[in-house]
């Protein structure tokens, strides 16, 4: 083969690699979607492809009889579960605000005080009572009253000053307020929670 | 014969005295015999000192109704006695009930008697219940003592009313609700209660009482 010859041959084979080739609808997307497939299962946890699997919507079928029977099975569980729920001493929800009274008040010994109220939200609790300096700690003396959506709520004169105080739910749970500091100093391993009561706002 | 007879009679009499004193809630509330006994004395003396005695026996109760040791009940008891006595000494003999009771928490709370003293100086026969109260609360919330001293030293100074002192306690309980840092919130805030009452005096974060004369910088942004 001569020289002409072989540049002849190697331009008819180079214009056939030039020649753009025709692809199919869609190809890219198929490409694509392949690449993403094999991505996902060298980087996915196994337990993600597990999850996937779990929450993939599937149709049961079932037999009305099988369909009792496994309603039946539910409430069973149910029922035995509940057997076991003792309500706790103490609420699930906790919260607190004190929210002095626009009316001042003076106690019989005409000292100067202001009313205040005392709030505790919590709804599982079968009693809950304010207790403090001002009602010598005695849980007897100064009950809550509970309204439908589980706020206990009281209202007091105190006399202007620092006053220490808790809640006691339930007859032993000691519940501080999470809106109010707590007094720094605390003499038997239970804190108080701390009020100032002054006087009104001029 | 007749010193005999008199010694007895005042015998006689402190003692009919003593039981006359005994508190019927401390009966009821303390049924050990001993704790009674310790706590009771502790009254008494503090009775015969002329200092209140109801904050002693509150303690009492206090313990009785958190079920505490008895001997914790009686630490207590006799460790409030202390300090009632050194804050009426630090607040002076004409200090009311009120503010040696205030007084006494504050100590208990952990600030010095020369913070009392330097108090009742600025603040002089102005009631200091409240002022007292705030300082304890501001501690509570975390703001350092001697910051606080300084705080209420120069709102103080400036004449502000206990109403004013507790809407200052109350801005800087929100500054911290909202994260502030308390030290910077009680400095910042007493700067600008002392400019509404007249003055432009404020504080330096640790200052010692009566040396706060100097205007802060404002507080840094948390990130």
């Amino acid at each position: 083969m001569s020289d002409i010859e072989r540049d002849e041959l190697i331009e008819r084979v180079a214009r056939e690699v030039r020649r753009p080739v025709a692809v199919g609808p869609g190809l890219d997307a198929r490409i694509m979607a392949a690449v993403r497939a094999e991505r996902s299962r060298a980087t996915d946890p196994a337990a993600r492809r597990a999850w996937r699997w779990l929450v993939r919507p599937r149709t049961v079928a079932l037999s009305p009889l099988a369909g009792l029977a496994m309603a039946a099975g539910v409430a069973g569980v149910m029922v035995l579960l509940g057997r076991g729920d003792s309500r706790p001493a103490s609420p699930a929800a906790t919260t607190a605000v004190l929210v002095p009274a626009a009316a001042d008040v003076r106690p019989a010994a005409n000292t100067p005080a202001r009313e205040v109220q005392f709030v505790l939200v919590a709804p599982r609790a079968r009693q809950v009572a304010v207790v403090g300096d001002f009602n010598d700690w005695d849980p007897a003396r100064t009950p809550m009253r509970v309204s439908a959506s589980g706020v206990w709520s009281a209202r007091l004169p105190l006399a202007l000053g620092r006053h220490e105080y808790a809640f006691v739910v339930d007859g032993a749970g000691w519940t501080l307020d999470p809106s109010a500091p707590s007094a720094p100093a605390d003499d038997f391993g239970k804190p108080n929670s701390v009020i100032t009561v002054g006087e009104s706002a001029p | 014969m007749i010193r005999q007879f008199v010694v007895t009679l005042a015998g006689v009499a402190l003692t009919a005295a003593a039981a006359g004193a005994q508190d019927p809630r401390l009966a009821s509330r303390l049924p050990d015999a001993d704790t009674r006994a310790a706590v009771e004395a502790v009254v008494e003396s503090a009775r015969r000192a002329g200092l209140p005695t109801e904050p002693l026996v509150d303690k009492a109760l206090e313990g009785a109704s958190k079920r505490a040791p008895s001997e914790r009940i009686v630490a207590a008891v006799r460790n409030l006695a202390a300090h009632l006595e050194v804050a009426r000494r630090a607040l002076g003999p004409e200090s009311s009930e009120a503010e040696v009771i205030a007084g006494a928490s504050a100590l208990h709370a952990g600030y010095t008697v020369e913070a009392l003293s330097a108090l009742r100086a600025r603040r002089g026969r102005r009631p200091l219940t409240v002022a007292l109260a705030v300082l304890a609360d501001l501690v509570a919330r975390g703001v350092p003592r001697d910051t606080a001293t300084a705080a209420v030293l120069a709102l103080t100074e400036r004449g502000v009313r206990d109403a004013e002192l507790v809407a200052f306690q109350s801005g800087v309980e929100r500054d911290i609700t909202q994260g502030a840092p308390p030290g910077e919130s009680a400095t910042v805030r007493s700067v600008i209660e002392s400019d509404a009452a007249g003055g432009a005096v404020g504080v330096t974060q640790g200052n010692t009482p009566g040396s706060g004369t100097n205007r802060p910088t404002a507080p840094k942004r948390r990130p």
